[in-house]
């Protein structure tokens, strides 16, 4: 087994009443490319900014390239890069100025740090826009100054939170080309998002975190047959008995069901033959059925069913946690 | 290893600086117009450096002779050449002059009574009566004290029931104590507020544009120590202040022909401790992760407190009950205490123990709440 650059071990964080992060246990392995998936809300960036030493674990402990997250800090920051919403460059100095200065706090010898920029600057074709304020740069630029800036010490453990949202697709492929060859340099990337076509494309294995529990890790081929395997109806059907609801969540294949007067909601891995059954259910009890339409899942149903639902992610929690 | 924080404070500093260049208006406003605008003010409303201010110069008091001799019209010259009092209203009866008291017009009504000059000239007390208003105690006060140096000479008896023999009928007035410019004792409050407005706002509204932009928590994440962050921080404001200090001690000496008493690196000194007192209270506001706009509301009740319990406005001695506690426990106030002491009468640094324990004893006291602070709320900061 070769060397792991994450390990957590009952990872926590609660702010207030809310658990953000509950009981994570995760490793990711030196020079992989580890997706974290899930809806906004989910504990995604939480759980970065605790790997990050950004924010303290309430419980539970984790290591970063092989250091304590909360008794080695500052070892910690020294091995990651980090490229978040939240993480951002000085707007009024140019790109070059603020590399410089990170160069200057990552302790870079400046021959060294001069190099390591104009390499960079080369690599992202940054040309002109080296020299330009952080201010005026177009949102795919100024989420490249990011990146290099993440970059400039050459990290061990790579973070990118929600990297491509904003990008335009070609900046996105390249970004992802980029990251793909950087694990092959041996750096460990963590690459969350909610765009779950994202880890498909370049990921290694895929952690799914739902509520702030992570709830599957696989590979993202797994994750690819459930997903095409889902299907979400749209019922128009005023006034629904709450029995026939229970009827229809009893149905096996049935992952989640909702009902916001007249429109009613069942997401199954069925698709066709249960959007039949659940209509005649319907109408053979007297429901007035307007309109039936299939609809895109949400993220959130996609990640119900992927893990059959409240029930079978109690149960994935209790086996993780044995072992 | 060992030079690693040194290193990073100066990469601090530095990055400061190049944020400060980057915005012409903010270094305008802050190194120029700030200071230029303040001691501008004073020195338009001092007229110079060299004219003698004095609290009841302005002020309306009305001058009833009733004697009507050369000893009243000699008295009523000396009082109105004292400086003290330049807004004498005559022509006034002394039933209309005591019942105009109370309604603004006028804040006093000094009376020479029939036979003032018979009784010095049989070398008996004379006697002045003197009315106030009693609804302003601090113009009272004053003028009890202008008239007592303006009438030395005279040897009276006034409305305080204070008797005194007459020696001759000479009439000489002599100044007690020390008389200085209205500019000077302005030039002390006025360099204080130069520096605490402009650090305050660039301490703690620096660190709130931090966190609102997202910066701290950039910072945050590379290996910089808290205490590195903020000796940078440090570093560059004291540099600033230093030239603001040049740029309203320049235009006091140069412009109004002020005449500090104490050596510029006494006053520099001076200035460098309230500017350092002022960071570490800017560090305590900006832990509480506070927006801009939040921080220039603070800004303005503390520069509300250093005029109104620094003895600014009001003698501190005169302050009573709540506002005595609050200026005595303002450590600003000490600074200001220490400039008035060094400009106006010329005491050296170390001759003032106290106010200087308290300023240092403040800032470090500051400065420890402030680390602190910063690290339990990082997790507010950052995010």
């Amino acid at each position: 087994m070769s060397e792991l650059d994450i390990v957590t071990r009952g990872l926590t964080k609660v702010f207030g009443h809310f658990t953000a992060v509950d009981n994570l246990n995760l490793e990711v392995e030196a020079g992989e490319l580890f997706g974290l998936l899930g809806p906004n809300g989910a504990g995604k960036t939480t759980t970065v900014r605790m790997l990050c030493t950004l924010i303290e674990p309430t419980r539970g402990q984790a290591k970063v390239a092989g250091y304590d997250v909360a008794t080695e800090p500052a070892k910690v920051r020294r091995n990651i890069g980090v490229v978040s919403d939240g993480v951002l460059l000085y707007k009024d100095l140019t790109v070059e100025e603020n590399l410089r200065l990170l160069a200057k706090l990552y302790g870079l010898p400046k021959v060294k740090a001069e190099d390591r920029i104009r390499e960079l600057f080369e690599l992202f074709k940054f040309n002109d826009k080296a020299t330009r304020q952080v201010k005026g740069l177009s949102s795919g630029w100024f989420k490249k100054s990011m990146i290099v800036a993440a970059l400039i010490h050459n990290p061990k453990v790579l973070f990118l939170d929600e990297v491509t949202s904003g990008l335009d697709p070609q900046t996105a492929i390249a970004l992802r080309e980029f990251t793909r060859k950087l694990c092959d340099q041996g750096v460990t990337v963590v690459w969350t998002t909610h765009i779950m076509e994202e880890p498909e494309k370049i990921c290694d294995r895929v952690g799914i975190i739902y509520e702030g529990r992570l709830i599957q890790i696989g590979r993202p081929s797994d994750l690819t047959r459930s997903i095409s395997e889902l299907s979400v109806i749209e019922v128009e059907t005023p006034n629904l008995q709450s029995g026939l609801i229970d009827k229809i969540k009893a149905y096996d294949d049935v992952s989640k069901v909702t009902y916001e007067d007249p429109i009613l909601r069942v997401s199954c891995m069925r698709g066709g033959d249960i959007s039949e059954e659940i209509v005649k259910l319907l109408i053979n009890s007297g429901a007035r059925v307007r309109s039936v339409r299939p609809v895109e899942p949400t993220l959130e149903e996609a990640f119900v069913s992927l893990t059959g639902g409240e029930e079978e992610i109690d149960r994935f929690l209790e086996m993780s946690a044995k072992g | 290893m060992g030079l690693t924080p040194l290193r990073d404070l100066l990469a601090v500093a530095a990055n400061e600086f190049r944020q400060f260049r980057r915005s012409r208006t903010a270094m305008l406003i802050s190194l120029v117009i700030l200071p230029l605008f303040f001691a501008s003010s004073l020195g338009g409303a001092s007229g110079s450096a060299t004219s003698r201010f004095s609290p009841t110069a302005k002020v309306a008091i009305a001058f009833v002779d009733e004697d009507m001799t050369w000893t009243s019209t000699l008295l009523r010259e000396v009082l109105a050449r004292s400086g003290d009092f330049d807004n004498l209203v005559d022509g006034l009866m002394v039933d209309s002059a005591v019942s105009s008291l109370g309604t603004g017009r006028i804040y006093a009504a000094i009376v020479v009574p029939k036979g003032f000059q018979d009784n010095l000239l049989r070398n008996q007390t004379g006697r002045l009566i003197v009315y106030m208003d009693d609804s302003e105690p601090f113009i009272s006060q004053r003028l009890t004290s202008a008239l007592t140096n303006t009438l030395t000479n005279l040897r009276t008896y006034s409305g305080t029931q204070q008797t005194q023999n007459m020696q001759s009928g000479q009439i000489q007035i002599i100044r007690r104590g020390a008389v200085f410019g209205g500019f000077s004792i302005g030039l002390t409050i006025i360099l204080s507020l130069v520096v605490v407005f402009a650090t305050f706002y660039e301490v703690a509204g620096g660190m709130s544009r931090e966190h609102e932009e997202g910066t701290y928590a950039r910072l945050s994440v590379t290996p910089l120590s808290l205490g590195a962050l903020m000796l940078g921080k440090t570093l560059h404001i004291l540099i600033l202040n230093v030239i603001r200090t040049f740029t309203v001690l320049g235009l006091a000496i140069y412009v109004y022909g002020a005449q500090p008493r104490a050596e510029i690196a006494t006053l520099l000194t001076i200035s460098l401790l309230i500017s350092l007192l002022t960071i570490g209270f800017g560090f305590i506001v900006s832990s509480f992760g506070l927006t801009v706009r939040a921080v220039i509301i603070i800004e303005f009740f503390l520069i509300l407190f250093l005029f109104a319990f620094s003895g600014f406005i009001i003698d501190k001695e005169m302050l009573q009950g709540i506002s005595r506690i609050i200026s005595f426990l303002l450590p600003w106030a000490y600074g200001i205490e220490m400039f008035k002491r060094t400009i106006l009468a010329g005491q050296p640094l170390l001759s003032m123990p106290i106010p200087l324990s308290i300023i240092a004893f403040s800032t470090i006291l500051f400065y420890m709440i402030s680390y602190f602070l910063l690290k339990v709320s990082r997790e507010r900061l950052v995010t």
